[in-house]
């Protein structure tokens, strides 16, 4: 059985492989065949003449034997699959002679392979990063991993140092700090801007040379060289404008007067996403074990060595030092990775689910081409007749399918090509709202680039064939079946062709996507529409908002004390002056500090309430509530127009001066203000002051109410003010002193309740201030940043922009989706519209006949169109029912319960998307109805 | 000619698989050995052994291989296969008993019944 179906896949291969030589063959052997033939006919005694017409008569007709041995080959099918040039050349004629279904579907098809490509790039690029340096693959991070504490030990300068003598598999091994730094041009204000404190050796690691000036060389190195930076392109232009002469500048990075020595490509941003390049000062073998600065480590796999070996290697190196140094290494493994491994690993079960991400979208693909399908299957109908005749002519079934596919392959390659192109600033555009929205600017590593691999093209060109197959071979499988019954019937033109169920599927989900993408589009918009117009109750566009912080590394003059404290009381005294000096300035009228500011996002915690003093908890929240919080200065609430409703403000010797990590407010206890939503939705109403309340950590109790043994800080609630628009974009009442809406609180979400902290000025760190100005905040800016520069150049300013500003990147975000998503729905639509505009004029086409004999017998218009267009009308209004349903389904799962406005609305919509759809069916009605009976029966039967 | 029997249909296969289990042959040679060892009683139509013969070889019951015939040209020689010699025994005893079936059948007398 088996050698039998190999020998079926041999004779086949040679067949459709060496076409022109089995050709061949048979001619051979057949002239043989005549010729042996002939000679024997000789030697009964004909003469040589006669013989040979003899033998050929015998024979038969060469050509025949020869495409029946073809066909007991089983070439006929292979010969059918076949795709000649022609069947483009028509597929490229049909895309101009339909330019409608090329717009339509065309755009399509190229969209869903927009989209397609464009996740399956980033999935690649997140999952199986590759640097785009010379022979990038070869770069590696080494780091010395702490298994007892489970995460990397940074402080390796005296392993590097070891490293650098011992590894042979590796070369250029080098460090890296990474710093955020002011950089002073002139005397100007600082900016920040990040700076990777580098060994030299990196340079010739990356072997990317540069574009001016020079590299960092070994000399930078050495204590007491003349202090040097590499400037990258990007802050070349940016920062000085794409000065020609600016190698041999000076230029002040925070404290220290640097020299620019030369100017890297484009793109070149090693390590990590650093624009700034100075030497790393490490004399390495000084440090004591596990002592020193942080670093970390790379370097360059030594010619033909494997990341294997280098790892069997370190890991041996690795081992001894383990043993030999059981105090400080007992716990540390040396690894070796892939550079870009070191900073973003996506590995494991997690790569699967980055991967899965193709899937939906391929799924979008599909029913994008099924929708397709269904035009070019109206497409196909129109040309029946022609198909007949070319099956009349001998083509196979085969045949016509291959030509129906290579049409739609056509059509799917000017998509891809355009859906590819777009693909590229589609990328882009992703990338920077990622920057924007998830890093809070901060670039992204370097090896994410709006570039599109081979192996990303390779998926598009297989997404194009998918398409191609769906919208091709589908309709021409469905025309092309029982062509030979109707070719009998020799009805060309008016067969029985027929929408069947499959399309009555495509035509209702399609439909019913088209009415609910809007929706979600609109809800999309809604969120943002609320986080524009969020009401925080003083005017945030006349604040000029900047989140402050201070390098760490003292001022070379003062005693090197690196301690917290120490940094704490510089941060606070340093502070205190620059909010003094501004204070100064004409047009400043209040300053607010705290830890964050209104519109900002708050972190939210568990609390509990002394015994007797909480309200019932709401069911919704039957853990407790998780409430927001903020660490602000006594004049905060004056800065920002809201007075104490109950009880009193802070007082200066409220603060706890903690220089606590964000979202930490004082560890130690103390008094507290509460917003109006605390007390309506965790006190219900009671009287607050007085009222102690604790933070919880889930962990430490199951009940619905925490242990009173907790050791957890008390807090004393002194004050309450106004909602401070501590949690925006949340459900829950807008921030407002109505009484009507803080009943609604209790029902709202618990982030909206607030508790405030008190800390003197400059008591946390990293801080905001909130400048309240007269004028413009924005052109305030260069001024706060010219004055804090003046006090300190390590005093850094980051996000200076009107408060009104700081929910930007939320609302990018949000714009980001609905955008995508009102593309989608445009697509859905136009899509929709030309579909269900095919299938009417398919209708119409197909009983023209009918139409006209009925007209024609008395039948009144409206009758006739109930008749023809029932069906069609039926799958819109299931469709558009189908939709509504979903819409209504969706607003209830995100807005809760709908109100009779809302209720309205979307029975508006629905009303309104049917009326849309119904305009698709005019022009084919009308067209139906000016069939003149005489023509109609004149009509091919 | 009368004496000349018409191949039943599907007989063909049977024959040339028979014709090459005798030993190598072009296809001529399967003719003239049909031929000869039917005693001349079956004729083929020419043309149609090689549809036949491709069928075959297709499906792995002859295989073949160029050589040089007795007139010094190239032809293609057919022999039978492993495969090819397992059907040629299955279809003989077929055959066989299906013709000797038939012959009992036509010698049936009156008597008999």
């Amino acid at each position: 059985m088996v050698s039998g179906i190999v020998a079926r896949a041999r004779s086949m291969w040679r067949g459709v492989r060496q076409r022109r030589g089995v050709e061949a063959d048979m001619n051979d052997e057949f002239r043989l065949h005549v010729e042996l033939r002939a000679a024997d006919l000789v030697r009964s005694g004909l003469s040589p003449a006669a013989a040979a017409r003899q033998a050929k008569l015998e024979f038969g007709s060469t050509e025949r034997y020869k495409e029946d041995g073809r066909r007991s080959r089983g070439l006929r099918r292979v010969d059918d699959l076949r795709m000649s040039w022609l069947d483009f050349k028509l597929g490229f004629r049909m895309l101009v002679r339909y330019p409608g279904l090329t717009l339509v579907g065309g755009l399509a098809m190229a969209f869903a392979i927009w989209i397609g490509a464009g996740a399956f790039e980033l999935a690649t690029q997140i999952i199986r990063p590759s640097l785009p340096l010379p022979a990038g693959s070869e770069i590696v991070a080494i780091r010395n991993w702490d298994v007892a504490a489970n995460q990397p030990e940074p402080h390796i300068a005296h392993d590097l140092a070891t490293w650098r003598e011992t590894l042979t598999s590796v070369t250029e091994l080098g460090a890296y700090r990474a710093l955020e730094r002011n950089l002073i041009i002139g005397n100007g204000r600082g900016e920040p801007v990040e700076v990777a404190e580098i060994t030299a050796s990196a340079f010739r690691l990356t072997r990317v040379p540069p574009l001016m000036g020079r590299t960092l060389i070994e000399s930078d190195e050495r204590p007491g060289a003349p202090p040097a930076v590499v400037v990258g392109y990007d802050a070349w232009q940016a920062r000085f404008g794409g000065d020609t002469a600016v190698v041999g500048k000076t230029v002040r990075l925070a404290r220290s007067a640097v020299t620019v020595v030369g100017v890297m490509p484009k793109g070149f941003a090693f390590p990590v996403a650093q624009s700034f390049w100075v030497p790393l000062r490490l004399d390495a073998a000084s440090y004591a074990r596990r002592e020193g600065p942080a670093i970390s480590a790379f370097a360059r796999l030594a010619p033909g060595t494997s990341l294997d070996e280098a790892r069997a290697e370190l890991t041996a190196l690795g081992k001894r030092a383990s043993i030999e140094f059981r105090d400080t290494h007992e716990h540390l493994r040396p690894q070796i990775m892939p550079y870009a491994k070191s900073i973003v690993n996506i590995s494991g079960w997690r790569s699967v689910g980055v991967m899965s991400v193709n899937l939906p979208l391929l799924m979008l693909v599909a029913l994008i081409c099924g929708n397709v399908a269904l035009l070019m299957f109206a497409r196909a109908a129109t040309r029946e007749s022609e198909i007949i005749v070319r099956s009349a002519l001998g083509a196979g079934r085969g045949r016509i399918i291959m030509q129906l596919f290579a049409e739609a392959l056509v059509l799917g390659g000017v998509a891809a090509v355009v859906g590819l192109a777009a693909a590229r600033s589609g990328l882009a555009w992703v990338m920077g709202v990622v920057e924007a929205e998830f890093l809070h600017g901060a670039r992204l590593p370097f090896w994410f680039q709006s570039r599109l691999s081979p192996t990303t093209l390779l998926y598009a060109a297989l997404l194009t064939i998918i398409a191609a197959a769906i919208a091709g071979i589908m309709p021409a499988l469905k025309v092309t079946r029982g062509v030979g019954a109707r070719l009998r019937q020799a009805s060309a033109g008016s067969g029985g062709l027929r929408f069947g169920g499959v399309w009555t599927v495509v035509i209702v989900t399609q439909v019913a996507v088209t009415v609910a993408f809007p929706a979600v589009a609109f809800f999309v918009r809604r969120d943002a529409v609320q986080i524009e117009q969020v009401d925080v109750g003083f005017p945030t566009s006349q604040y000029l908002s900047a989140r402050l912080e201070m390098d760490r590394d003292p001022p070379s003059a003062a005693p090197a004390d690196t301690t917290r404290a120490a940094f704490a009381a510089r941060f606070r005294t340093t502070y205190q002056e620059l909010e003094r000096r501004i204070a100064a300035e004409p047009n400043v009228r209040r300053i607010a500090f705290a830890d964050r500011l209104p519109l900002m996002y708050h972190p939210h915690r568990l609390i509990a309430v002394d015994a007797g003093g909480a309200a019932p908890l709401h069911p919704a929240w039957p853990a407790g509530y998780r409430v927001s919080s903020a660490s602000v200065s006594p004049s905060y609430f004056d800065a920002v127009d809201a007075p104490i409703l109950t009880g009193r403000g802070f007082l200066a010797s409220d603060h706890a001066v903690d220089l606590g990590e964000p979202g930490e407010p004082g560890a130690r206890g103390g008094v507290v203000i509460v917003n109006r939503s605390f007390v309506n939705l965790v006190l219900g109403g009671r009287n607050p002051i007085g009222r102690r309340i604790q933070y919880v950590e889930l962990e430490e109790w199951d009940g619905p109410r925490p242990p009173s043994e907790s050791k957890a800080p008390w807090y004393e609630i002194v004050g309450v003010v106004r909602d401070l628009g501590m949690a925006v974009g949340s459900d829950g009442p807008a921030p407002s002193n109505n009484p009507e809406s803080s009943k609604q609180a209790a029902g709202g979400d618990p982030k909206v309740a607030g508790i405030y902290h008190p800390v003197a000025p400059g008591g946390v760190y990293p801080a905001h201030m909130g400048i309240r100005v007269s004028g413009d905040p924005a052109a305030f800016a260069p001024r706060l940043r010219a004055i804090a520069t003046e006090i300190d150049p390590t005093l850094r300013l980051y996000a200076v922009t009107p408060l009104s500003n700081v929910t930007e990147s939320e609302l990018q975000f949000l714009n980001f989706w609905f955008r995508m998503l009102l593309g989608v729905a445009a697509i859905a639509l136009v899509l929709s519209l030309a579909g269900i505009y095919a299938v009417m004029s398919f209708t119409v086409a197909r009983r023209t006949r009918e139409i006209g004999v009925r007209i024609a017998l008395g039948a009144s218009h409206r009758r006739v169109a109930t008749a023809i267009f029932r069906r069609p009308l039926m799958q819109v209004a299931l469709g558009v029912l189908a939709g509504g349903v979903l819409v209504v389904l969706m607003t209830r799962a995100i807005a809760g319960e709908l109100s009779a406005t809302e209720a309205a609305l979307v029975v508006a919509y629905v009303i309104a998307m049917m009326g849309i759809c119904l305009v698709a069916c005019i022009v084919p009605t009308r067209r139906a109805f000016r069939i003149e009976p005489t023509e109609a029966l004149r009509a091919e039967s | 000619m009368t004496d000349q029997a018409g191949l039943l249909p599907g007989t063909l296969d049977l024959l040339i698989l028979k014709a090459v289990s005798l030993g190598r042959l072009h296809g001529y040679g399967v003719l003239l050995r049909i031929e000869q060892i039917s005693g001349g009683a079956l004729q083929i139509q020419q043309g149609a052994l090689y549809p036949a013969l491709y069928r075959l070889e297709h499906q792995g019951l002859i295989s073949s291989e160029w050589g040089t015939s007795d007139n010094n040209r190239r032809a293609k020689y057919y022999r039978l296969t492993v495969l090819g010699r397992r059907r040629l025994g299955e279809e003989t005893a077929s055959w066989n008993r299906l013709a000797e079936a038939i012959a009992r059948s036509l010698a049936a007398t009156p008597q008999e019944v």
